[in-house]
């Protein structure tokens, strides 16, 4: 009992970085790049998981865009998404959502896992400030 | 620090003297509160691994950590994504 005790506390620092339910769901295609990046900082004291999904080539681009339902065929679309299935667009209301962005021209999707208050406005703060930056 | 060797050797003249039992319930009482001693420091030990990475500020790095299906990409790449995606819009 005491081993198992020991056990589960030496795979506790482990879980806190764990692969999350999105990077597991699409790791396995064989078309795509997937890419979890886990406590991606905003902030001083912010950090999020990141989803990045590359599809490998146009015909895999496409089926992504079908899959999350994407309507453009260049530039930039993005939405808050349902984490468990983020081509389900939703309304930000203090409920856990993903801020998914994707990229026709690098054929690219990312979700930003959103499950505070204070990760939402630094996520918005980020993008102001990088933007402020690029400007200059 | 008893040791093996050092406790045949209070054995041997304990049974000498008469006193085997007590010596051996006294054994038993030293064995069992070295094993709680030992399962204390395990447990310290793991809450000190667990709590350290937990509690230290990781503020000069941009990511944690990154899983990827492929090779060929390195972490920092990932991470360099993932702020780029944020001011393509």
């Amino acid at each position: 009992m005491k081993k198992i005790l020991i056990l589960l506390l030496l795979l506790l620092p482990l879980a806190a970085t764990a692969q999350g339910e999105l990077y597991k769901r699409y790791a396995s295609r064989p078309d795509m790049t997937v890419a979890q990046v886990s406590g991606f900082r905003l902030g001083d004291s912010v950090r999020v998981d990141v989803v990045l999904m590359v599809a490998d080539n146009e015909a895999a681009w496409q089926q992504m865009k079908k899959e999350f339902k994407l309507k453009g065929q260049e530039g930039v679309e993005s939405w808050l998404g349902d984490p468990r299935q983020p081509a389900q667009h939703v309304k930000w209301t203090g409920a856990p959502v993903v801020r998914a962005i994707a990229s026709h021209s690098r054929r690219t999707l990312a979700f930003y896992r959103l499950d505070t208050e204070a990760q939402y406005d630094a996520l918005i703060d980020y993008q102001l400030e990088k933007m402020n930056k690029e400007k200059k | 620090m008893m040791n093996e060797e050092r406790f045949e050797k209070l054995w041997q003249e304990a049974e000498a003297e008469g006193h085997g039992g007590r010596l051996a319930k006294g054994y038993s009482a030293w064995r069992q509160r070295q094993r709680r001693i030992g399962a204390v420091a395990a447990v310290t030990a793991v809450l000190i691994i667990t709590a350290v990475p937990l509690l230290t500020p990781h503020q000069s790095m941009d990511y944690e950590h990154v899983y990827c299906n492929r090779t060929g990409s390195t972490d920092a790449q990932w991470a360099d994504l993932a702020a780029e995606m944020l001011i393509e819009i």
